[in-house]
């Protein structure tokens, strides 16, 4: 037995020398740019606390991602607790439907809803043909717009997470407080919504740490006027040569992520959701 | 701008040209060479050595088969190969080479302004003229560190249907939305921006320089809600193709081909266009050494500025150009007398000192 596990444990090694060099080594190297240019020192992290158009960037990431978090994680649950109530066939459908956007890539589903939102795209023209608006709405190059495109590119995910998580939650319970008397809603708000919380974290977690890094989403759908923190990482970087903001940035959202993420793990909810599930 | 988000564009506007099949392989090529995207045209990082010629470019349309279809040819004229690496001259590339003692390559395709930044920065090679003829391009076309390839003009472009058949006459109708309602389109990217907009509100031609970058931002603030803001060419042709967008400052390149569309629906005017240009630049200790100046001296030949012109819309630097074109040629071309009456023309030294500061300010006006 130990012979194997030293067997299992080398053979971790290639892919992990892989990870250090194609991955920890370009991160420390953003890590000493930031610390190094132009000169030594902490420079670059004051100017960033003290720059008031980064602290704007930052709030409409904030902004953007919390909005995002909230819908998708409201949605994805409403979906994911539809396909567990489903019949096996209809269920294995839904979830191939779900499936589904993951093959498509994020440039397309820009496009394609842009195509659904501009002003004479599929839903302003149908609207206006059914007379429900004489002008179109600006649903596209805007906040809102952005907001759409990030809520559809999470769905996935936070449907997976929560069908994982509510479809481990044992049935007998709810047979249990219905032969109690327990009304449907009762049987939701008191034993499907505390026991699925581990899910909804690990979904809310997911969801929002992945939205604070999004590029080309908010790129394309807020045509300019949505500024989140990846694309003014990505201007610092290739079009005004300010290495010293984009490393300092970029070193300080890896940092907040990275907290976050330590932060909430110590939460119960989301230490329930790591918790080896027994078999049923 | 430390990319030439301009050069990328007209790449871009040859291949999808070839890929139509409205251009054959060699003119296909020859547009490249005339863009500095010439003979071999190859991806990925090139080794360079004393018998080839190694160009950066913003290159992205590469295949082996275009280097021996051209470079063969090339390599039999002047004894040497010219390998095309479409990596991207971006500045800080080019410092890190330099400053690594480890340059790849022998001309770069950065726009006037970067040639000035990387002069300042002691990156480069004073350009070579008792190599490169001066006199092929007008004087301000030769700076010390780099000399201009070709050039290109932000235009204001207008949807003919939506003006009801109404022009506009100048940059001051941009922002007369009572007179044009509907959205508009301007780059998020700051060169040939503020311009425009200090045009608007009155400022004469010669006053521009140093932009009254507070008096700029005033004007365009209640217009900001109607604008969409463009980071790429082929954006603004989506842009007034979906009727997004009413009018537009765009590169006449992309307004040209709008028109070619749809003549009677979309057009643009030359009233205040505002011309940049594009320039070679040699980064120091270039492995080709003074060889390279000769094949930045061959760029300016008329010929291949006239075929960049007819294939990508690109004007051209050299003057005695003009004298080639037939005049569906001229019409399109930035540097037609007729076009360049009320022309102004973008200040390279004024970018190189303030770009950074002033893209970034830019971004953080029209975002909030």
């Amino acid at each position: 037995m130990r012979n194997f596990k030293t067997t299992a444990l080398l053979l971790t090694v290639p892919a992990s020398l892989v990870a250090i060099g194609l991955y920890a080594a370009p991160i420390l190297q953003v890590l000493a740019l930031s610390l190094t240019e132009p000169k030594l020192g902490l420079a670059n992290y004051q100017s960033l606390f003290a720059n008031a158009a980064v602290g704007r960037v930052v709030m409409t990431t904030l902004k953007v991602s919390v909005m995002t978090t909230v819908l998708t994680v409201l949605a994805s649950y409403i979906v994911a607790f539809a396909i567990i109530h489903m019949s096996a066939g209809w269920r294995r459908i839904s979830l191939f439907l779900v499936l589904m956007p993951f093959w498509i890539s994020v440039l397309v589903r820009a496009f394609s809803w842009i195509t659904i939102l501009r002003r004479r795209g599929v839903l302003n023209s149908t609207l206006m043909d059914l007379g429900i608006i004489s002008t179109p709405l600006d649903l596209v190059y805007n906040l809102f717009g952005v907001t759409i495109g990030m809520v559809h590119y999470m769905m996935p995910f936070a449907i997976l997470l929560l069908y994982a998580n509510l479809s481990d939650i044992d049935r007998r319970i709810m047979q249990a407080a219905r032969s109690l008397g327990a009304r449907p809603a009762t049987i939701f708000w008191r034993i499907w919504l505390p026991l699925s919380l581990p899910g909804i974290a690990l979904a809310t977690l997911f969801v929002f740490v992945f939205s604070l890094g999004f590029l080309v989403t908010p790129a394309l759908l807020g045509a300019g006027k949505t500024l989140m923190i990846a694309e003014y990482i990505s201007v610092q970087i290739s079009s005004t040569s300010r290495w010293d903001l984009a490393t300092s940035l970029s070193t300080m959202l890896l940092l907040v992520v990275g907290i976050i993420v330590f932060a909430a793990m110590r939460s119960p909810a989301l230490r329930a959701a790591f918790v080896a599930r027994p078999q049923q | 701008m430390t990319i030439s988000h301009f050069a990328q564009d007209a790449a871009q506007i040859a291949l999808e040209k070839f890929s139509r099949g409205e251009i054959d392989r060699r003119s296909f090529l020859v547009a490249l060479g005339g863009l500095g995207l010439a003979a071999a045209f190859k991806p990925g990082i090139a080794s360079a050595d004393a018998s080839e010629i190694v160009v950066c470019n913003w290159g992205g349309a590469a295949t082996d088969a275009f280097a021996k279809a051209y470079g063969d040819p090339f390599t039999k004229k002047s004894g040497m190969k010219v390998v095309i690496d479409g990596a991207g001259p971006a500045v800080g590339t080019i410092r890190a080479m330099v400053e690594s003692g480890k340059v790849i390559w022998d001309a770069t395709d950065g726009g006037m302004i970067d040639s000035l930044t990387l002069g300042k920065g002691n990156l480069v090679e004073k350009i070579d003229y008792s190599i490169v003829d001066k006199s092929q391009v007008p004087e301000n076309f030769a700076g010390e560190f780099g000399v201009s390839n070709y050039v290109y003009s932000n235009v204001l472009a207008y949807d003919a249907d939506a003006t009801k058949g109404v022009a506009p006459t100048g940059w001051a109708d941009f922002f007369d939305t009572a007179k044009f309602p509907g959205k508009r389109t301007m780059c998020k990217w700051i060169q040939g921006q503020l311009e425009f907009v200090l045009m608007a509100d009155g400022v004469a031609p010669a006053d521009l320089y140093p932009l009254d970058v507070d008096r700029a931002f005033k004007k365009l603030k209640p217009m900001l809600a109607d604008i969409i803001f463009w980071e790429g060419g082929a954006q603004t042709q989506q842009l007034f193709r979906e009727g997004e967008v009413v009018m537009g400052n765009i590169w006449h390149t992309r307004a040209n081909l709008l028109n070619k569309e749809t003549p009677d629906k979309f057009k643009w005017i030359w009233e205040q266009n505002i011309l940049s240009a594009s320039a070679w630049s040699v980064p120091k200790g270039n492995p080709a050494g003074k060889k390279v100046f000769e094949f930045i001296n061959s760029t300016l030949d008329p010929a291949g500025q006239l075929v960049l012109l007819q294939i990508m819309g690109n004007g051209p630097s050299n003057p005695k150009t003009l004298a080639l074109m037939t005049p569906e040629d001229a019409a399109v071309n930035p540097t037609t007398k007729e076009n360049a009456t009320s022309q102004i023309m973008l200040n390279p030294a004024y970018y190189a000192e303030h770009e950074t500061e002033l893209q970034n300010k830019y971004l953080d006006f029209i975002s909030s």
